[in-house]
């Protein structure tokens, strides 16, 4: 299963930095000398592919995604009776707390273009945790 | 661990401290002490000055691009510690070390709904705890961090820190407590808007299926209360503010991507000198789209004021729109002073380094990365200051 995270993502425009460019960059110039006559530019839309790679974080998605929905749930439920209630206040920041868990993990995958597992395994390759995960 | 006291002569200021090699050994000369009655220590100390800066924002730890950005000016990748618990909420790269205050939670997440409490809310959090710790790594003394487990919603067995040259303290309260705010050499609180976080958490949220927009408004909602209680109040104590609010250049925008972001900054910090645009405590307003530089739709505007805030002396900088292209970025930076680049041209490189981040097109980034650079420059003056001091007292 590709995590489609384009409904999520937004549109980046990334300038591709060209070698050239930084060694034309001097000291007290006043004209950014570009070797090239326009930089190009690109835009990307992260729908990155970068899937969890051990079992582990597949779980912990997994369960993230389950608690949001459970969450959910739970503070419309408790909400519907008295909106103003500590009750009330409580479920819904747990629900932000679960969506904020879960929002980190994906950023983990996409930024660090890793599975936050690896240096774990590294160290436990043994544990259940670090099986790699197929689809 | 090595242990050695450092004296240093009048002549060398370490200007060197943060370098782009992996670990900057420092070399000192030291002058043998003429003999006298006074017995000197034979017991040598390497001791290591950390600084600790604070960084306050809602939505607990969620501010992994700023604190990446941040790491990256001082050198090096942020990485969670090798081969401890996974879920670890902490960062560490050579130079420095990110601690997420939601690890001093006294009460885990079945503790608070047992005692009916938010995790804004100050009962939640061992204040005490994070005193004590903060101040010992400030010290140069290591410590055991409990950590909080955002899956499982527990505390989990402790993980050793060890004193960083410069720890960075993020969460909702960094400010809270007065105890660790006077630990604080610099402190900085991310004001996002009611509009933008609305923005922003349907982007995060909605590709979740439990989620709809009612549920998101609903949760910001109910969320208020806590946050204006607790966590506001918080930024009258900060050096600097970022605050993001919606453009002002597009007439009814509602998407949230074109953003204006503010830079407030205190008058009268230690080591820190605001950045400016072209006349120092002087109000300008600025278009850097015309003649030389052609900029698309919506544009870029710059302003900067001296303000008051919370009755502080400030300075603000502000920029509404979006970059394009480099040479904006490059244009732009060439028109700001006080920046403490080392180079020309280093604001635009950190910008380009990560160009992937949220926010890297718009004033969230630049100012990001402007703040990184106020921090270094604080870290290296402070240094510097003390190894002079050190150098008065080994003289004396």
């Amino acid at each position: 299963m590709m995590m489609m995270m384009s409904a999520a993502a937004s549109h980046v425009r990334v300038v591709l930095p060209l070698h050239q460019q930084r060694r034309t960059i001097s000291i007290g110039s006043e004209i950014f000398r570009l070797s090239q006559t326009e930089p190009r530019r690109f835009k990307l839309t992260i729908a990155t592919n970068v899937t969890a790679k051990y079992k582990g974080t597949k779980m912990r998605e997994e369960k993230l995604s389950e608690m949001i929905e459970e969450k959910v749930k739970e503070a419309t439920e408790v909400c519907d009776t008295d909106e103003r209630s500590e009750e009330c206040r409580v479920a819904w920041d747990e629900v932000e707390e679960v969506s904020q868990a879960r929002s980190d993990l994906r950023i983990k995958l996409k930024l660090l273009n890793q599975d936050p597992l690896e240096s774990f395994w590294q160290e436990n390759p043994e544990t259940d945790e670090c099986r790699v995960y197929q689809d | 661990m090595a242990v050695s006291t450092i004296y240093s002569t009048q002549a060398l200021n370490s200007t060197h401290f943060l370098t782009s090699s992996s670990s900057s050994k420092q070399v000192f000369l030291y002058r043998r002490q003429p003999q006298t009655n006074r017995r000197f220590n034979t017991l040598i100390t390497c001791s290591q000055e950390t600084i600790v800066i604070g960084l306050a924002a809602d939505s607990g730890c969620g501010k992994s691009t700023f604190m990446r950005r941040l790491t990256s000016v001082f050198g090096g990748a942020a990485k969670p510690p090798k081969g401890g618990n996974p879920d670890s909420n902490t960062l560490i790269s050579d130079t420095t070390t990110v601690i997420c205050l939601d690890d001093y939670h006294s009460l885990d997440r079945y503790g608070r709904k047992e005692q009916k409490v938010t995790a804004l809310d100050p009962r939640a959090n061992d204040f005490d705890l994070m005193y004590e710790q903060v101040k010992a790594l400030k010290s140069g003394v290591a410590v055991e961090k409990p950590i909080y487990n955002h899956v499982t919603g527990l505390l989990d067995p402790p993980e050793l820190i060890q004193p960083p040259k410069i720890l960075v303290i993020e969460g909702l309260h960094p400010m809270f407590d007065e105890r660790v705010r006077d630990l604080l050499d610099f402190s900085i609180y991310l004001d996002i808007s009611n509009e933008v976080k609305f923005a922003w958490k349907i982007q995060r949220d909605m590709a979740e299926r439990g989620h709809s927009l009612e549920s998101i408004k609903a949760s910001i909602e109910a969320r208020k209360p806590d946050f204006d209680a607790f966590i506001d109040p918080q930024k009258q104590y900060a050096d600097a503010v970022i605050e993001v609010l919606p453009t002002q250049l597009i007439p009814d925008d509602n998407e949230g991507k074109v953003l204006r972001v503010r830079l407030i900054m205190k008058e009268g910090v230690k080591y820190f000198s605001p950045v400016y645009l072209f006349d120092e405590g002087s109000t300008i307003s600025w278009i850097p789209c015309g003649r030389k530089l052609t900029c698309s739709y919506p544009g870029i505007k710059f302003n900067y004021e001296p303000d008051s805030y919370f009755d502080h002396e400030v300075s603000v900088l502000e920029m509404d729109g979006q970059f394009d292209r480099l040479d904006e970025l490059i244009y732009v930076e060439s028109h700001l002073s006080n920046l403490s680049t080392k180079f020309y041209g280093e604001v635009t490189q950190q910008m380009l380094k990560h160009a992937d981040f949220p926010g890297s097109n718009n004033g969230t980034g630049l100012f990001q990365t402007i703040v990184g650079l106020k921090i270094r420059d604080l870290y290296e003056q402070l240094i510097a200051n003390k190894a002079t001091a050190r150098a008065e007292a080994a003289k004396a």
